[in-house]
């Protein structure tokens, strides 16, 4: 049970990881060149 | 300062800078597809190896999709590693039968993560946690890959810099596949043998014991030492085979393999940045971020030799010898091995904490408080002094974009770099990764230096040390101010080092403080996914909008950044950074220790 909860905490941060990036990449297309 | 302390420095740069060029102008030609002397031997393996991974080397990926492959491939090696430290009581190579019980899932947690971010922070005793196996092959696989996946990083963003009006920025499996074939192992296999000769052990046996000369038993750990020690060092990772980890004599048996460990481990940081300078075209790129990383860990190495040579006035109080003298080596000799004396020892904590590295060969907790500061401020500053293999050009790059843009503001010149218009995203990209170091690394210390933890009750394990499992007795220690060795400043000094340790993915540790708790591990697990990934992904995303735009040309209000004045601003940006924004933090910890020494106080 603990097993899972640390492993979906490192899941988790990497979910977050990607939308980050994909967040960043947005604010670039918004941002002027 | 002793002459035997200068005659070190002056050696010690010297090979480094002797490395730097050949190093850096080989890398840069595996990193940009050219046969090298190694590809007759190589090649083979190396188009294997795309073979059975499916990969196209000469398919570019765009930032985006470097980012996610980079993120893919982290996040399934961080879980393999957890996997195989959970289950090391069911896999070979285990002949001290170590299992999960020494292995908790907390602890397999941090480990996973400190060891995927290049950071190597451990909160236990390898000798007596750790199987073969784990050290082998669940931890030495990211000694390897965390290093290659920061050279990949560090390249990408080079070749944001080097290219014009492009979509890509490289294919990120051929980097880590390049530098892992082409930099690490060549060097690895010289260098381990170089080990075995200085003294290294490298075998399977058990742990063998012994009587010593009063009659009493001891037991001395073995094991594949050298094999492991070469990645460490020079992939910058820092996690040692044995606890005491570079102070060990297997680990670091003479002043020979001291000063080898210190060329190791900044070869690359220091070779990459003349990659650097080839990749853009400019060698004299390279050589202005070389030049300011070279005085600002100058400026650190003396202030902290000077510092630990000084001693303490409680060792003069106590009519102490503190100064040097043919047969000892005076100073602040506490936490130091005397095989090293203090020059070395206070070098080799300067190189460790300039880079991302984390190897000790002394106790940092036992260093005088602005001998402490040091390590603690190259780690604030982001490790850009030379830095972890590619961490240190990437985030040192993250400071001169920063750098042109405040000259641009303050002179009035166009904000360029390598001849790229510094924009707004760039600079936004930039701030981004310098506040979430700040961020993670304050916000965990204020936390740890608050958080009252209940000592009963189910929650209580929260803060627990669980040494039923190394054959004493748990320990409670509820807040998390318990855990630490020492209270007041210095206590302080040991949970911002712990954070700073592992946002800026070094590993080295204050030592005063019992990590192995669920809160710290997981505490500090968190601040190292932070520390690497949540910094690593503006940087791509700054490569990627740098790689899409055009080569603007040189004019008389273009800010040159390839002069000593430019390495002398970057050094400015550098330390202002680092000291606004850590100042109020310093002030709490080694700065007010300084002046309790200074008036004999004890705590």
């Amino acid at each position: 049970m603990i097993d899972l909860i640390f492993i979906a905490t490192a899941i988790g941060f990497f979910v977050v990881a990607i939308a980050y990036t994909h967040g960043c990449e947005k604010l670039r297309g918004g941002s002027h060149e | 300062m002793t002459f035997q302390a200068i005659l070190l420095l002056v050696v010690y740069f010297g090979i480094l800078l002797l490395i730097t060029r050949p190093l850096g102008a080989y890398m840069a030609r595996v990193f940009e597809g050219e046969r090298t002397f190694l590809h007759g031997v190589l090649g083979g393996l190396e188009r294997g190896t795309y073979r059975v991974l499916g990969v196209d080397p000469k398919e570019d990926m765009k930032w985006t999709t470097y980012s996610v492959a980079m993120l893919m491939f982290s996040l399934a090696t961080l879980l393999f590693t957890y996997a195989a430290l959970r289950l090391q009581g069911v896999l070979p190579l285990n002949p001290q039968q170590f299992g999960a019980q020494q292995m908790p899932e907390h602890l397999a947690f941090n480990t996973a993560v400190s060891f995927t971010t290049n950071t190597n922070w451990q909160s236990y005793s390898p000798d007596v946690t750790l199987s073969y196996f784990s050290n082998m092959v669940a931890l030495a696989i990211h000694n390897w890959a965390s290093a290659a996946v920061g050279i990949a990083i560090a390249i990408a963003v080079i070749r944001g810099f080097a290219r014009k009006s492009a979509n890509g920025i490289g294919n990120f499996w051929a980097d880590v596949v390049r530098g892992t074939l082409y930099v690490l192992l060549p060097i690895c296999l010289v260098g381990g043998v170089l080990f075995v000769a200085m003294g290294v052990p490298q075998n399977f046996d058990p742990y063998t014991a012994v009587t010593t000369l009063e009659g009493g038993k001891q037991t001395i750990a073995l094991g594949p030492v050298a094999s492991q020690e070469i990645i460490k060092q020079l992939g910058t990772n820092g996690g040692g085979f044995f606890n005491a980890n570079s102070a060990h004599p297997f680990e670091n048996p003479s002043a020979l393999s001291n000063l080898f460990t210190l060329i190791v481990i900044w070869s690359i940081p220091a070779a990459i940045t003349h990659t650097f300078g080839k990749m853009v075209g400019n060698t004299k790129q390279g050589w202005a971020i070389f030049g300011a990383m070279a005085a600002l860990a100058l400026a650190g190495m003396l202030v902290c030799i000077s510092a630990e040579q000084a001693g303490t006035p409680h060792l003069q109080a106590a009519h102490i010898q503190t100064a040097a003298s043919a047969l000892q080596p005076g100073g602040n000799m506490e936490g130091k091995e005397v095989r090293f004396g203090i020059a070395p020892s206070a070098l080799f904590a300067t190189v460790t904490t300039g880079a991302s590295c984390g190897a000790v060969n002394s106790m940092h907790d036992s260093y005088t408080p602005i001998g402490g500061l040091v390590p603690l401020f190259n780690m604030l500053t982001g490790e850009v002094i030379f830095g972890g293999v590619g961490a240190g050009l990437y985030g040192m790059l993250m400071f001169a974009v920063l750098a042109v843009f405040i000259a641009g503001l303050m002179v009035g010149r166009t904000p360029e770099y390598i001849g790229k218009k510094i924009e707004k995203f760039e600079v936004q990209m930039a701030m981004l990764a310098t506040l979430v170091l700040a961020a993670s690394v304050l916000f965990f210390t204020a936390l740890s230096s608050t958080i009252d933890l209940p000592k009963e009750g189910a929650l209580a394990a929260l803060n627990t040390w669980p040494g039923s499992a190394y054959g004493g007795s748990d320990s409670v220690y509820g807040a998390a101010t318990g855990n630490l060795n020492n209270s007041g400043a210095h206590g302080f000094s040991e949970i911002l080092y712990a954070y700073a340790s592992g946002t800026g993915n070094n590993g080295s540790a204050f030592a005063g403080i019992t990590a192995n708790t669920p809160w710290y591990n997981a505490t500090i697990g968190l601040a190292m996914l932070i520390g690497r990934f949540l910094m690593i992904v503006p940087l791509l995303a700054m490569a990627g909008a740098l790689a899409k735009k055009s080569q603007v040309a040189t004019s008389s209000g273009t800010f040159p950044t390839d002069t000593p004045t430019f390495a002398g601003l970057l050094v400015g940006v550098v330390l202002i950074v680092g000291a606004l924004t850590y100042f109020p933090g310093l002030s709490l910890g080694p700065i007010v220790e300084h002046y309790q020494m200074l008036a004999l106080a004890t705590h």
